[in-house]
């Protein structure tokens, strides 16, 4: 076939024309898209990433000032504490249920991927309102936990951290169980047999065979979900207080509160750089990175 | 033992059930929560709501400004739709069949808006739109949304552009048909559920869309996300519940649509 296909070519190109157009074949049809993202994605980045060591003064002041103010640095710290706090409690989520979907393919186990899914699907602001009105002082969550005694003020679960997190895992779980489910359906069952007729207690085989042959899966949904949180910007701001501000929301009140481009767009810099690097050792973990797919015919 | 349910002892399977049971529970409980919501009748969004009633839904409906926004939301994703398929075509046969130098570097570029945090991309092109006076106008929301949807077009379509066997294409430039003759009669059909499905991405990613949206917005024109976002910062009233409910049948909608698409793919092969 790939002979035919080739003798096709050379008959539908002839000559000499082949040599010179024949490195670049097919690059033409990129340009409307190429031109398109050029326009309106390269080069207001990089105008926004000039922004940053231009004004108001060219230097890196900008920069000095991230790191130097308190109150800047303290957006930075908020930021990795959520990311870092957020990943940790979705993966321990998302753990048994990629386990218990890969145990049981049909019955519950598809039940719990329709559910896993549903939730990915429906509408980010859909479900950040929804937290809003369970978390919030009258909230049913207050209101259960009231009722069975085990507080007697309402707890402040909303317009501070503790909501970010809640929001933030609820929506995070799903890009864990994914590719953790991928990770254990592949892992071979006879591997873990091996394991106890070795001898292994139910606990060891656990913790020294499971989880190593998951460290994948955990490794890359882990990672994923960690550079999506850093780069949030929804659920952070209408669950999280003034005053406990992550960097997104930072460089969103920048531009529209302060008109300070010098600074937002140096924070930007930033959040592209630790987003960029850690999508890169994303792509290292996985054995056939998206750009190997892409070639591979 | 640890990936077979049957050899599983009885009270490890137990214990993974009911963890199992609460953290589905968990995932269920704010979408459950929300449809409630939009039929129950207390103002102030007690729950258990002490009636049920449509009157949040006839207020939506009534209210020109919902009615208008969601009417926005609509044609930008329609249009956003349109054109992150008509862009990503080319592109996607360029990556797929197209040999030349910094080929995959290409796709990276491609797959970049997908990558890098929205509210940079919405920073960015919000200044741009800022500097030459387009902000709060249709051209600066449909090309905003295009940005973020063309991955999702351009992935959709290489994968089903991959599953493809190309000889058929060549056969019918055998039997006598042109090359763009083929494409269109042969390959199209074949890929039609990638370019589907692709389109479908590209129009609930704009549907959904928040943060490019608010940057984008002024008060005559917004969408319903960014009318939902502005209502919410001033009172959390039971029509957001109604246009919630609204966007998640859309969600399930789609999903179902794509769903079926992808099985209808497989069974062909």
């Amino acid at each position: 076939m790939t002979a035919l296909r080739t003798t096709l070519v050379d008959t539908a190109t002839s000559g000499k024309a082949r040599l010179a157009s024949d490195r670049w074949r097919g690059a033409p049809y990129l340009l409307p898209a190429l031109i398109f993202l050029g326009l309106f994605f390269l080069a207001p980045l990089i105008g926004l990433l000039l922004r940053g060591i231009l004004e108001p003064t060219p230097g890196l002041s900008n920069y000095a000032q991230l790191f130097a103010n308190s109150a800047y640095s303290k957006v930075l710290f908020n930021t990795f504490a959520v990311a870092g706090l957020v990943t940790l409690i979705s993966l321990l989520l998302a753990f048994p249920l990629a386990w218990a979907i890969t145990l049981v393919p049909r019955g519950w186990g598809r039940a719990l991927l329709g559910i896993v899914l549903l939730s990915m699907w429906t509408s980010l602001l859909a479900r950040t309102y929804s937290w809003l009105v369970l978390l919030q002082a009258s909230g049913v969550i207050n209101k259960v936990l009231m009722a069975f005694g085990v507080i007697d003020q309402p707890l402040e679960m909303v317009h501070n951290l503790t909501g970010v997190v809640i929001g933030m895992t609820y929506i995070m779980i799903p890009f864990i169980v994914l590719p953790l489910q991928a990770t254990m359906s592949a892992i071979d069952p006879m591997v873990l047999q091996a394991g106890s007729i070795c001898g292994a207690s139910p606990w060891r085989n656990f913790f020294r065979v499971f989880i190593p042959l998951c460290r994948p899966g955990i490794f890359s949904g882990a990672l994923m979900v960690f550079v999506m949180s850093l780069g949030y910007y929804v659920t952070p701001a209408l669950l999280g207080g003034a005053q406990n501000m992550m960097l997104p929301e930072f460089i969103v009140q920048q531009v529209q509160s302060f008109l300070n481009w010098g600074v937002a767009s140096a924070a930007a810099a930033l959040l592209i750089v630790i987003t960029l690097a850690l999508f890169y050792v994303y792509l290292k973990l996985q054995p056939e990175s998206p750009a190997a797919s892409a070639t591979a015919r | 033992m640890l990936l077979s349910a049957n050899a599983m002892g009885p009270r490890l399977r137990f214990g993974l059930f009911t963890v199992n049971a609460v953290i589905a529970a968990f995932l269920l409980l704010p979408i459950l929560f929300i449809v409630l919501l939009s039929f129950g009748s207390s103002q102030w969004l007690v729950f258990p709501p002490p009636g049920w009633t449509f009157k949040w839904y006839e207020q939506f409906f009534s209210n020109a400004q919902w009615m208008q926004s969601a009417f926005v939301s609509l044609k930008v994703a329609l249009l956003t739709t349109v054109f992150a398929t008509v862009l990503g075509l080319p592109t996607a046969f360029a990556l797929v069949r197209g040999k030349f130098p910094g080929r995959d570097l290409l796709y990276a570029l491609f797959t970049l808006p997908m990558i890098v945090p929205l509210v940079i991309i919405a920073v960015a092109t919000y200044a741009l739109f800022l500097k030459f006076g387009y902000t709060g106008t249709l051209t600066a929301f449909v090309i905003s949304h295009v940005i973020v949807a063309l991955p999702f077009t351009i992935i959709s379509i290489i994968n089903s552009l991959k599953l493809f066997d190309q000889s058929i294409e060549d056969a019918a430039v055998i039997c006598g048909a042109s090359r763009w003759q083929a494409i269109l009669k042969v390959t199209f059909p074949a890929i039609r559920p990638g370019l589907v499905a692709g389109g479908l991405f590209a129009f609930l990613v704009s549907w959904d869309e928040v943060v490019l949206s608010i940057m984008m917005a002024s008060p005559g024109l917004q969408t319903l996300p960014v009318k939902m976002w502005t209502t919410l910062r001033q009172d959390l009233t039971p029509v957001i519940a109604v246009a919630s409910t609204l966007l998640i049948a859309l969600s399930i909608l789609i999903m179902l649509v794509a769903a079926l698409l992808r099985r209808r793919a497989e069974l062909k092969g």
